[in-house]
């Protein structure tokens, strides 16, 4: 863990905010996650890079967590102030030969975007759908950073037809030959799975990052 | 199905027997002690539930020689036998599975593990195992593959649950392909504790400060980090996933009420963090568990608990918190993935022992990069904490590349493996290649196992004791007589057992 500066942090909704900080200087992959905290605190949580792996600094999405000391505390940083990272780690990445063979199919629910904002950031040609589910509407982040015919976004609470993720799923056909990467939280991933394991998507194109 | 889950007991040349330890990994050791393995013991309540005859079959706990286990299995004829397999052992079991097909050629042999998961083929390929289960949720799977096994004749070339590797003899595999784990743990039963017989678990094991005590149902299944290097909860097949906290409270209450266990332990890789610890400690104190004399115990990170969540854990009597202490150097601590800070580190064991936890240090010496001056500074820091007063007890081994672990793969990739024969990898000597000779890591070792006998350190000892209600020196000099004795058999084996075994 080392110290960084914040180099900004925009706020989106109520509760989520994109923290912009100093990119150390490894080599970071697309998809890998970081230790994040600051030096008061002396504790740290896991937050996926949301940024593009070459871009000159590190950003995080992150969703305040009511009673989460950690997601208060980063939520309040301004430019200039000190952030503690470590990593980067972690292997939820993509492939690099098989992009451009390969069909990905990104499912998310919530902050769980992260890693896919930085593989369509990352790899512009990228083949791919996600599959993007919040609560709110006000909870979706940087749509048009993705391809609109690439995107498919389920808004939980909507006003008007609101959808579970898991559920846009079921009445979707899934391409059989694709590769399938889901992040956010256990319920979405587990109802996900069983899912794809129901639609006889084979396990070893299955990946996934729970957050807990 | 009459099943059986065994754990044969296993000898090595000195008389010492192979306990599951740190990492579901095996060290031989004189005096065992006895861990319960909690997902194997679920697996067998899941059994029982859906209606077969399982036998809960572990030779060390119940005492057995191995005759005498091997006679009492093959006169019980089970259809299934199931065994967890580690590196040290591999080969044992490998003979073993031979010599129980010859006497038992109808039952189906299944072999589970964190190293046969890794390397199915080659458990087939040198043995009479029929399947092996690559997947660590064995509670999940195996229910699954029994009730298929059950009702088709033909299962070796039917069967289509994820995750296996069977065996069609003459050397010829089938793999029903990569397992994803991602199971709710709620869904799995919690362990059945007269099925497998808890009291042989409830004394000898040195993570209990006071007895009876027992292993809780791991609220959650392999790590919620999952990225240290040299574990083995890392893997793209691994996924952690955690049970709700009123579930594993509900499971707390019902052994301290209806079983008297006076200390609990969870051995998750990591226990809950966070929102789910503080709720667990604020559910045990509305449950009045804190005042029922059972103390509370479990792994985690540094950086993981905040000063608030201690002081409520403290609250609620927990007491052993178990944390890995690698080394102290950074370039270690970075290659190891492990990323806290001394600082963090201070500030963490300050809280604990504050709020009257006892934080048990596990520390590592002998990675393949270690130099004298990282090594000194490891056995330094740890002489500064202990003399301070900010651990009270500690272990140390040896980092031995579990096998297919990240680690292992940059010690192979490096060249800097010195042996290919799984019985080196038991953690009773240092087996890569090093910067400094061997010797320097097991008088690290000494050291630090000398810290806990050091004058200086039995009085911060003693004084802390003195803070203690009186009833509770008996214990705790139960406690000082056990820890004494690891620290004596972890001596042991690196000085008289491997100068014996040559």
């Amino acid at each position: 863990m080392k110290s960084y500066k914040v180099l900004s942090n925009r706020q989106i909704g109520e509760a989520t905010f994109v923290l912009r900080v100093e990119r150390p200087s490894d080599t970071i992959k697309a998809g890998q996650c970081f230790s994040v905290g600051t030096r008061q605190l002396g504790i740290n949580r896991e937050y996926s890079m949301y940024s593009s792996s070459y871009e000159p600094y590190l950003e995080f999405l992150i969703r305040r967590v009511p009673d989460g000391l950690v997601s208060s505390t980063l939520s309040e940083l301004r430019q200039g102030d000190e952030v503690e990272v470590g990593g980067p780690y972690g292997d939820f990445c993509l492939d690099s030969h098989s992009i451009g063979a390969t069909h990905f199919v990104f499912i998310a629910s919530g902050t769980g975007v992260a890693p896919f904002h930085s593989f369509v950031r990352t790899f512009p040609e990228l083949s791919y759908h996600l599959y993007y589910g919040v609560r709110y509407e006000s909870d979706l982040v940087d749509v048009g950073d993705y391809t609109s015919s690439s995107i498919t976004l389920c808004v939980s609470r909507a006003s008007s037809s609101p959808e579970r993720v898991t559920h846009r799923l079921e009445k979707e056909s899934l391409n059989p030959d694709g590769v399938y990467y889901l992040c956010g939280n256990r319920q979405m991933i587990t109802d996900v799975v069983s899912l794809l394991r129901r639609r006889g998507i084979p396990g070893g194109r299955i990946y996934m990052e729970t957050f807990f | 199905m009459r099943i059986a889950i065994s754990y044969p007991p296993i000898e090595n040349e000195l008389g010492q027997k192979a306990m599951v330890s740190q990492n579901r990994n095996v060290q031989f050791f004189k005096k065992p002690t006895y861990l319960l393995p909690v997902i194997h013991a679920q697996a067998a309540t899941a059994l029982v539930e859906n209606g077969h005859d399982v036998r809960w079959d572990d030779g060390n706990a119940q005492l057995k020689s191995f005759d005498q286990w091997f006679q009492d299995l093959v006169d019980w004829a089970p259809d299934v036998v199931v065994f967890e397999s580690t590196t040290p052992v591999m080969k044992f079991y490998w003979r073993l599975c031979d010599k129980l097909k010859s006497c038992l050629p109808k039952s189906t042999i299944v072999m589970t593990g964190y190293h046969s998961m890794r390397q199915p083929e080659e458990t087939i390929r040198n043995s009479a195992v029929d399947v092996v289960l690559r997947s660590s949720n064995i509670d999940f799977v195996l229910p699954r593959l029994v009730r298929f096994i059950e009702k088709n004749l033909f299962w070796r070339m039917s069967c289509d649950i994820e995750g296996l590797t069977i065996s069609l003899g003459d050397g010829e595999v089938r793999s029903t392909g990569n397992f994803i784990q991602v199971e709710p743990l709620d869904d799995t039963p919690l362990v059945d504790r007269n099925l497998i017989q808890w009291k042989n678990y409830a004394y000898e094991n040195g993570n209990f400060l006071q007895t009876p005590g027992t292993y809780a149902t791991s609220v959650i299944r392999d790590c919620m980090f999952g990225k240290c290097t040299f574990c083995r909860y890392n893997g793209p097949d691994l996924s952690f996933s955690m049970m709700s906290v009123q579930r594993s409270l509900d499971e707390y209450e019902r052994l301290i009420k209806g079983y008297g266990v006076r200390e609990i332990f969870d051995d998750s890789g990591v226990w809950y963090r966070g929102k789910e610890a503080r709720e667990f400690a604020r559910g045990i104190i509305e449950r009045g568990l804190h005042k029922s004399d059972c103390y509370f115990g479990f792994n985690t990170r540094f950086e993981y608990l905040d000063e608030d969540t201690i002081k409520l854990l403290g609250e609620a009597n927990f007491r052993f918190v178990l944390l890995g202490f690698e080394a102290a150097d950074d370039e270690t601590l970075t290659r190891l993935n492990k990323g806290y800070q001394m600082e963090h580190v201070e500030r963490c064991l300050t809280w604990l022992t504050k709020y009257g936890l006892h934080p048990h240090l596990t520390i590592m010496v002998g990675y393949y990069w270690q130099t004298q001056e990282q090594l000194d500074l490891t056995v330094e820091t740890v002489r500064k904490l202990m003399f301070r007063g900010l651990a009270r007890t500690l272990q140390v081994t040896i980092c031995t590349p579990l096998d297919y672990t990240p680690y292992h793969q940059e010690c192979t990739d490096k060249g800097v493996l010195l042996t290919d024969d799984y019985d080196d990898h038991d953690m009773s000597k240092v087996i890569v290649k090093t910067p400094i000779p061997h010797d320097e890591y097991y008088k690290a070792i000494r050291k630090i196992y000398g810290i806990s006998v050091h004058p200086r350190f039995l009085l911060r000892q003693l004084r802390f004791l003195l803070t203690f209600r009186r009833r509770e020196w008996q214990f705790l000099f139960v406690y000082g007589r056990r820890a004494l004795r690891r620290v004596r058999q972890h001596v042991y084996n690196l000085t008289q057992a491997r100068e014996q075994l040559g």
